[in-house]
């Protein structure tokens, strides 16, 4: 009992240690408004289950939020359904535009819609060209779950980093910079299955990979063509869509800017598709040349193995006639 | 060896040393080396992008943006050194110096089955080669054919949009594709080939370790010629095995450089420039 009550004391101890730690450093890394969510959502490590079967991370790292574009933002900002007190009932008035679309992209998006809804606030016009795209079509018009919405792409909103810089202390870099962003559109690019429901190549990006583009790309080259390049981000469409920048008749023009004089011959060099028998030229060719690689190197392998028996045959008795002598 | 030995079964021994790659042609094969290490360097690492150390490696070389242009700049180099050996040989033909006899035929095909026989144990002896052994042929008819395909479809490659205006349109749908292979592929080929052919043949063979130094003196010693190329020595020195005795190295020599064979600026005819005619 006396070593229960004494852990007891040493843990009430540490939790007055801990929140005067909090107050005092809390004012320096978030805004006062977003202490009491923080206070909670710092502490919260592993994933939640919802009783929809959702599972969320609800972690928020205060250094990091702070740190990050949106770190002068209150946390009501977007969580707009929570009140600033905790165990207020999240019904907070919420405009008629957001809670429209946070209705729209219920499906894509279960936990929190409104919260992803919000971004519309300060990002309208990226919002509005969005929805217009192949991937808001997809989800506003038919919707799927398949497009990606803000933060899939571009991550948490508590940890963007400010465009053009490395990032801020303490924050990952973005995955929509130039380095990350093949990586960002292949975690559903290199999906079969999306792939296959589309109807597009199922080695969009491994193509693109071994493509000169790509191999640059890889090597470490700057300012070389990454999807959103040709693509687009906010405003991709489809390639079957005249408005598209990659759409068959458009090529020539966005191939042109870095390539003077391209033409639809060489426009044609880009496809995305695999090597197959589709294709009987170049993957035919590529068997040949691959047989007649083998099979030049196994006769080369083979004449320099039979040269060397010979070699050493031919020492060996030398040195035996020698010894007999 | 003295007059007095006229009767003893001696081995031929004429010291001297007889011409087979003239300066030209040894310049084009630095040219042709040169050129090829440093595609190989750049190119392979863009072949395998994806291995760990290509990236660094690349660095190495000041980046993709570099690289490429030492590998552009390097097949230029090659591919205007090749024209020009076409354009070598073309005058020598000229002159009536060109022997033609790079040109596989049917006794090179005997010739390796000899030497299979030999390789064996089935025959003691080896193939007695004339001047270009069949893997002499072969090493400089592979770079030949391997410069044709990778420095056209390199050629495309470096101006594409230059290449895509002498395309017809019907097969740009396969096209680049093509070209990529052939550029890819044959050049993967060409190093393998390089590194187990020529550089056994050439440099880790017991007998020319760590080199053969033909590729800088351009000359061989009679005696080796005697021993490797034993029909191309009688057909330089055909009195030899009679007059053996009496034979010694100025007479040797002088007689074949008399003959307008064995004589420097006179000598060996289609000797490969491409790094590989190089004697074994």
């Amino acid at each position: 009992m006396r070593q229960s009550d004494g852990a007891g004391v040493t843990f009430r101890r540490a939790w007055w240690v801990w929140l005067l730690c909090s107050l005092l450093l809390l004012p320096a890394t978030a805004r006062a408004d977003n202490r009491s969510c923080l206070s909670c959502h710092e502490g919260m490590e592993g994933m939640f289950a919802t009783r929809a079967g959702e599972h969320l991370d609800l972690h928020v790292d205060g250094d990091q939020f702070a740190a990050s574009v949106h770190g002068d933002l209150d946390c009501t900002t977007c969580h707009l359904r929570f009140a600033d007190d905790p165990p207020d009932p999240p019904d907070a008035d919420i405009d008629e535009e957001i809670l429209t679309l946070s209705k729209q992209i219920a499906r894509k998006s279960p936990v929190d819609p409104i919260a992803q809804a919000a971004c519309i606030q300060c990002h309208e016009e990226v919002y509005e060209t969005f929805r217009a795209s192949v991937h808001g079509a997809n989800i506003f018009a038919k919707q799927e779950v398949d497009g990606p919405l803000c933060v899939d792409c571009h991550g948490s909103p508590h940890r963007i980093t400010p465009r053009g810089a490395p990032p801020p202390g303490g924050l990952p870099p973005s995955s929509v910079v130039y380095e990350n962003v093949v990586t960002t559109c292949g975690r559903c690019h290199e999906q079969k299955r999306v792939s296959l429901k589309y109807g597009f190549s199922t080695e969009i990006i491994a193509r693109y990979n071994e493509s000169f583009h790509g191999k640059k790309y890889h090597l470490g080259g700057q300012n070389l063509p990454v999807c959103t390049t040709c693509h687009g981000a906010h405003d991709v469409r489809s390639q079957h869509d005249p408005a598209a920048r990659v759409y068959d008749a458009n090529r020539v023009v966005l191939c042109g800017q870095c390539h003077a004089g391209a033409n639809e011959r060489f426009v044609a060099a880009i496809t995305h598709k695999p090597l197959g028998k589709d294709n009987p030229v170049p993957y035919y060719a590529e068997k040949g040349l691959i047989l007649l690689t083998f099979s030049v190197i196994t006769a080369c392998v083979l004449h320099v193995l039979l040269d060397l028996y010979a070699l050493i045959r031919t020492a060996l008795q030398a040195r035996r006639r020698t010894e007999q002598r | 060896m003295s007059p007095d030995n006229v009767d003893q079964t001696v081995e031929l021994a004429p010291e001297g040393e007889v011409e087979r790659i003239n300066l030209t042609f040894r310049i084009q094969h630095i040219i042709m080396l040169t050129s090829f290490l440093l595609l190989f360097f750049t190119g392979w690492a863009l072949k395998f992008h994806e291995v760990e150390g290509s990236h660094r490696w690349i660095q190495l070389w000041g980046g993709p943006k570099v690289a490429g242009i030492v590998h552009r700049t390097a097949g230029i180099t090659m591919l205007i050194d090749s024209l020009f050996h076409l354009c070598y040989l073309g005058y020598r033909a000229s002159r009536g110096k060109l022997r033609w006899d790079l040109i596989p035929d049917w006794q090179d095909i005997r010739d390796l089955c000899q030497n299979f026989r030999y390789f064996l144990g089935l025959s003691p002896d080896k193939p007695r080669f004339r001047r270009f052994s069949y893997l002499q042929k072969f090493d400089y008819w592979a770079v030949f054919w391997g410069i044709f395909i990778i420095g056209i479809s390199g050629l495309a490659l470096t101006l594409p949009t230059k290449a895509a205006l002498l395309f017809p349109a019907w097969t740009s749908n396969w096209i680049w594709e093509l070209i990529y292979i052939m550029h890819s592929d044959e050049a993967l080929l060409a190093i393998v080939f390089i590194l187990f052919w020529h550089f056994y043949n050439e440099h880790l063979r017991p007998d020319v370790f760590p080199m053969n130094w033909i590729w800088l003196t351009g000359k061989m010693s009679v005696e080796e010629l005697q021993e490797r190329h034993p029909r191309e020595f009688e057909r330089l020195f055909p009195g030899a095995k009679a007059t053996a005795a009496a034979t010694v190295a100025g007479p040797v020599v002088a007689a074949a450089e008399a003959e307008g064979i064995a004589a420097p600026d006179a000598a060996p005819e289609t000797t490969a420039p491409e790094g590989d005619a190089s004697d074994r």
